[in-house]
């Protein structure tokens, strides 16, 4: 089988080399860090580079495309690709709320509960972007099976001062403009359903290499869990996927609290057992605490600071990495981590009828911070911009927000985005508030199980770096070089007024019966006719 | 006058009819016969009326007392079919007793350290943040004109992450430092505390849950949860300073209160009771009794009352019977359901919350306490361990809010309840009564059926008795109607004031005699003596009668118990409100009436308790009674202060 697949790898390497394609290098990758709280994170990548490859002009799309011949690259993917004409996308399918708190920043920056799908494509040609974004996020759909044909326009934004593209965008030496399509959807169920056609993207599914450790039976038993799609353009170097699979673990729990020292083994159930033949690269790299020791079997190929490096490919098999840690294990009690700001996002209020936005943001730095602050909300939740109130231990400040954008949502059809500049001031805990009033339904409108109430998209933080003096005055496309990682808040659970769906026969019965009274006292007064009677005169008769 | 022709119809359903029409002896103008049985039916209702009234009372009356009847119950079912309760596997075992009895004993330590509240909460914290959850404390008081209460503390909760789960649903698991044996009197709830940590450590371990489940250790009895749902939902209080929530979860749907305050326990009991009469889903009580009869072998009474079969229960207090009936299963049976339903209107009706949960339901969260009832045993920690858990995976079943109208009942005995259709009626059929008193009083208040002699009434030979029309003093009645409900303002405002509070014994029969003075110094008005003005008396007899009756029938889905105590209090008096023949008789009925009306100023506890209950938690049943009750009964007594001529 290894002996086939070298043989084909080989044949077909020359074959697209002789007629000019563009050749195809596949890489992999494994980082696992332990966690301050005993967790331990990994981050599978799984990279396709499509070299010399161009994103396809979307002026092309009337006319035949040429005929994709893949060996590594993704095929149905690519083909999801040529048909929109999507020069890159960020497609993330997360399961639990990353704990920035105690887990600092994640390695894949894209962490927000549920689905989120980000795609720039080239504005020009004969099919418009919306149509596009459409029929990409349907067949997405079709090929992660989520439901992300949920995202239609009553979801997308377009935030481009939180988002930038990662690559690079082409022009096609035409002056072709890009436009950003998002959405979340927080109410997706991410599970293994969604990893099984993620598996057969890649070269070796998850027979052998790095792949083979994704054990639907132990990643989806993570504390989070969360895998990603990426695809840019390099520039030069060609169009690149990267697959990532993230997860966070908790070896604690699964020893019953006594130890915290993990091996591929517990954590996935099994150790590498072969290479994957089309890896040009693969590397397992396990980040080192600093201040404690513990010891790593087998011993790293190279180490240098806090990384210790396998490299697969060379090393003796079964490859099980472990980590054995000396002392007990003891929760700590104040967590310290990189991150600049902490924030905790709640919707406040019991009513079905308002409730108020509240964001609290915790600036632990001694220098003051910029935030760019984005905030997508379906129309049922409505903004009300004026009662936006910033406090600082409980005064008002009205200098915290600036450079406000917002756009107000259209009922049925179009999403709220608002985009803001916070600026935190040194060791401060700010407190932003903002009045929101629930939309009344359609009944047509409510999900099934409609007690359950609305998920709202997270919103998003960006930290801004420090800005440079000197050419800080063109502020919007210069914010674009200051942007930090994104902090995701967690999602929301919003009650709206929700009609008894379990009793429809009780509600037909009232309003049937206030139907026909109202009816037949109507027709009885209209159809009567109103004649003088002598009550008296006619007892004489009788 | 013409004459229908019978219609030509030779089918047999045709002469059927025609058979039935002629026996009925319909063969005049089917109009003429239409209008003559209205008017019958008319009369025939008004000649019966007082006595329909009556029948109506006797049967609302009777019915009341039949509550606690077998007839009128059904067994008790599970209408959400996600909840599956009772079909999981237990793990809480041996080992967990032995970490609940660990933190007991630290928890003891703090106790004969005499530990501030802040101290105790520090402890709490940093027992969770040892389990690696995330804690944190919240201080609290609140201001109230009451100063013999400490209504101020600390409280402790920690947040249990759900793995995989968006951080957006909640479950909450409580205990509050005071029990609540006899109703919050000091009796520390160290077994309950205890519980929670031990759970805590032991939840923690399972990676199945899909909400984050929120472990709150309250202060006191009832503020300090309060205070931290209050603070929890965004809901300004303006009497309560309170620190805000360091941590944050998603909505709760379902709380768990547990109070475990003897040694051991025999029974749970199920408290359930909400402020201002809300109710939970009954669903969440028959999960909780289904797995406690089950998995844990626990049996369950509603609150701490032990069947009359239990080997434990105290002795039979119906001394009052003869013998064989005292013996009789089917009484005993029936004293046991009264006994319940009388604690279950105790509570709703005046609003109060039999406990923590209580405070739960005005935010939409569906919470009883598991109460163990104090014994020697035989069961312990690991039982109440093993019920709680499996509880709680019932409440991770959720995929919505309890939701289908499972909200109006009454629970007769832990597996038997009544419906809103088997109580509802008697309440109801009072209120009816009343209100065909109220508008019997409007008619005769308009038609005087003793014309004066002078008229001759030539127009109708044939009937014998003939009507006046009076014109009905609407204004001035509503007028006084508005006056009394004034002085229910004032009477409310006064009893909450701290000089009332600090001196009730010196104020209560002042207050009743201030509000004796007002259908006194009413019936001292001169009201004209004028046959074509109906009494002043009879309408406003009216009038109240029928806005008491309004009040029960819409109270009744607010709040039954209020409704049905209502009825009791305001149904018989207000009916036989009447003016008398001397000026004696009247002012000793008018005496009485103001009694029943301000009688419960002279309950100085009570009063005190429904006053706290309105300052700190907002129920509404002291402002009701001032506002409504009182006012109500004291227009029957300026009925009553009228005299004939």
């Amino acid at each position: 089988m290894k002996l086939t697949l070298g043989w084909f790898l080989l044949f077909s390497t020359l074959f697209n080399n002789g007629y000019g394609w563009s050749s195809e290098i596949f890489s992999e990758s494994l980082k696992i860090a332990p966690l301050p709280d005993g967790r331990v994170s990994t981050t599978f990548s799984f990279n396709t580079v499509l070299e010399g490859a161009l994103p396809r002009d979307p002026r092309s799309l009337t006319s035949q495309d040429a005929s994709q011949h893949y060996v590594l690259f993704p095929l149905t993917l690519g083909q999801i690709l040529r048909e929109y004409a999507v020069t890159e996308l960020h497609l993330s399918l997360n399961a639990g709320n990353w704990n920035y708190e105690r887990w600092g920043y994640p390695e894949e920056k894209g962490v927000g509960t549920g689905a989120e799908l980000l795609a720039w494509m080239g504005v020009e040609g004969s099919e418009s972007v919306d149509d596009r974004w459409k029929g990409l996020r349907n067949a997405l759909a079709g090929l992660f099976c989520a439901s992300l044909g949920s995202l239609d326009e009553q979801r997308t934004t377009s935030p481009d001062r939180a988002f930038f593209p990662q690559g690079m965008l082409p022009d096609w030496s035409g002056n072709v403009t890009h436009q950003l399509r998002h959405a979340s959807l927080p109410s997706e169920h991410v599970c293994t359903e969604n990893l099984t056609p993620f598996l057969k993207l890649l070269p070796c599914k998850s027979l052998s290499g790095i792949s083979s450790l994704l054990n639907p039976h132990r990643v989806f038993d993570a504390d989070w869990h969360g895998m990603g799609v990426h695809v840019s353009w390099l520039g030069a170097a060609g169009v690149q996927v990267r697959l990532t699979f993230q997860s966070v673990m908790d070896p604690l729990r699964y020893s019953r609290n006594t130890s915290r020292n993990w091996s591929l083994r517990s954590l996935f159930g099994h150790g590498i057992e072969r290479n994957c033949p089309a890896a040009s690269s693969s590397v397992i790299e396990v980040t080192l605490p600093d201040s404690e020791h513990p010891s790593l079997t087998p011993q790293p190929q190279t180490s240098s600071g806090s990384k210790a490096t396998y490299d697969v490919l060379t090393a003796e098999k079964t490859l099980d990495v472990a980590m054995q840690w000396q002392d007990g294990f003891q929760y700590p009690s104040i967590l310290n981590n990189s991150l600049p700001v902490s924030v905790t996002r709640t919707l406040r209020g019991f009513t079905q009828a308002s409730g108020k936005l509240s964001l609290v943001l915790k600036n632990r730095r001694s220098t003051p911070q910029e935030l760019i602050y984005l905030e997508t909300m379906p129309w049922f939740i409505q903004f009300y911009l004026h009662t936006l109130q910033t406090r600082i231990d409980g005064h008002l400040r009205d200098d915290i927000v600036s450079h406000m954008s917002y756009n107000a949502a259209v009922a049925h059809s179009r999403p709220t985005t608002f985009q803001a500049e916070l600026r935190l001031p040194p060791n401060s805990v700010t407190q932003l508030t903002l009045d929101v009033d629930k939309a009344f339904l359609r009944y047509t409108e409510h999900p099934p199980d409609a007690q359950r109430g609305w998920d709202l998209p997270p919103a998003v933080l960006i930290p801004l770096n420090p800005a440079d003096p000197i050419n800080s005055n063109n502020s919007h496309t210069y914010n674009e070089y200051r942007l930090g990682e994104p902090i995701y808040t967690s999602t929301l659970l919003v009650d709206v007024a929700t009609p008894d769906f379990s009793m429809p026969y009780n509600v037909i019965i009232f309003t049937c019966s206030l139907v026909a009274f109202i009816f037949g006292s109507v027709f009885n007064l209209l159809t009567r006719k109103f004649v003088v009677l002598h009550l008296d005169a006619n007892q004489q008769n009788n | 006058m013409e004459n229908n022709p019978p219609p030509p119809n030779p089918s047999l359903l045709g002469s059927i009819i025609l058979r039935l029409r002629e026996r009925l002896g319909v063969n005049g103008n089917v109009s003429i016969t239409r209008l003559q049985r209205r008017r019958a039916f008319v009369s025939m209702f008004t000649r019966h009326l007082s006595r329909l009234i009556a029948v109506l009372l006797v049967l609302g009356y009777f019915w009341l007392l039949a509550l606690p009847s077998s007839f009128l119950g059904r067994w008790v079912y599970i209408d959400e079919n996600a909840l599956q309760p009772g079909q999981v596997s237990t793990y809480w075992n041996w080992g967990d007793v032995h970490a609940a009895d660990k933190y007991l004993e630290q928890l003891e330590y703090l106790r004969d350290s005499n530990a501030t509240s802040d101290q105790r909460a520090h402890f709490l914290m940093s027992e969770f943040s040892k389990l690696g959850l995330s804690s944190a404390t919240q201080q609290y008081a609140f201001q109230s004109n009451m100063d013999y209460r400490n209504i101020a503390g600390t409280n402790t909760y920690a947040v249990l992450a759900s793995p995989r789960g968006p951080r957006s649903e909640a479950i909450v698991i409580s205990a509050s430092w005071l029990s609540r044996t006899g109703e919050g009197d000091g009796t520390l709830n160290l077994r309950g505390v205890s519980t929670v940590l031990a759970l805590a450590r032991f939840l923690r371990n399972y990676s199945l849950w899909a909400k984050d489940l929120i472990f709150v250790i309250s202060d006191g009895h009832l503020d300090g949860m309060h205070a931290w749902l209050n603070v929890y939902h965004g809901a300004q209080l303006s009497n309560l300073d309170a620190q805000p929530l360091e941590l944050a979860s998603g909505v709760i749907w379902t709380a768990l209160n547990i109070d475990y305050p003897g040694h051991s326990f025999s029974h749970l009991g199920l408290f359930f009771e909400g402020l201002n009469g809300r109710l939970p889903n009954q669903d969440l009580m028959n999960c909780v009794q289904h797995i406690a009869r089950g998995t844990g072998g626990v049996p369950v009474t509603v609150y701490d009352h032990l069947e009359w079969q239990d080997p434990a229960a105290s002795p039979s207090e119906l001394s009052f019977l003869p013998s064989p009936l005292r013996h009789s299963p089917e009484i005993k049976d029936f004293a046991h359901r009264a006994k319940t339903i009388a604690r279950h209107i105790g509570y709703q009706a005046r609003g109060r919350a039999s406990g923590v949960h209580g405070l739960y339901h005005q935010f939409r969260i569906d919470a009883i306490t598991v109460f163990a009832v104090p014994a020697t045993g035989p069961h312990g920690f690991h039982a109440l361990g093993r019920i709680v858990e499996s509880s709680l995976r019932t409440m991770n079943n959720l995929l919505e809010r309890l939701h289908a109208s499972f909200f109006f009942f009454i629970l007769t005995t832990p597996d038997r309840f009544m419906k809103i259709g088997s109580y509802l009626p008697s309440a109801i059929l009072v209120s009816i009564a009343m209100m065909f008193r109220g508008l019997r009083c409007w008619v005769d208040a308009r038609w005087c059926t003793d014309p004066p002699p002078i008229k001759k009434s030539d127009q109708s030979p044939q009937t014998n008795t003939s009507f006046t029309a009076r014109s009905r003093p609407v204004l001035p009645a509503m007028i006084v109607m508005l006056l009394t409900h004034l002085l229910g303002v004032v009477l409310f405002f006064a009893t909450r004031s701290s000089w009332f509070l600090n001196d009730q014994k010196l104020y209560a029969p002042a207050l009743a005699l201030a509000t004796l003075t007002v259908p006194l110094a009413l019936s001292q008005i001169p009201y004209p003596h004028d046959s074509k003005i109906a009494p002043f008396w009879l309408v406003l007899k009216a009038f109240n009668l029928c806005f008491a009756s309004t009040v029960i029938s819409i109270i009744t889905v607010l709040n039954f118990s209020l409704a049905a105590l209502l009825a009791v209090a305001l149904g018989l008096p207000l009916t036989l409100s009447s003016p008398s023949t001397s000026k004696l008789l009247s002012w000793l009925k008018c005496l009485l009436y103001v009694f029943l009306a301000s009688g419960w100023l002279f309950l100085y506890e009570e009063t005190r308790e429904a006053i706290w209950n309105w300052e700190i938690l907002s129920v509404w049943f002291a402002p009701f009674v001032c506002l409504i009750y009182t006012p109500l009964v004291i227009q029957a007594a300026i009925v009553c202060t009228w005299t004939y001529p």
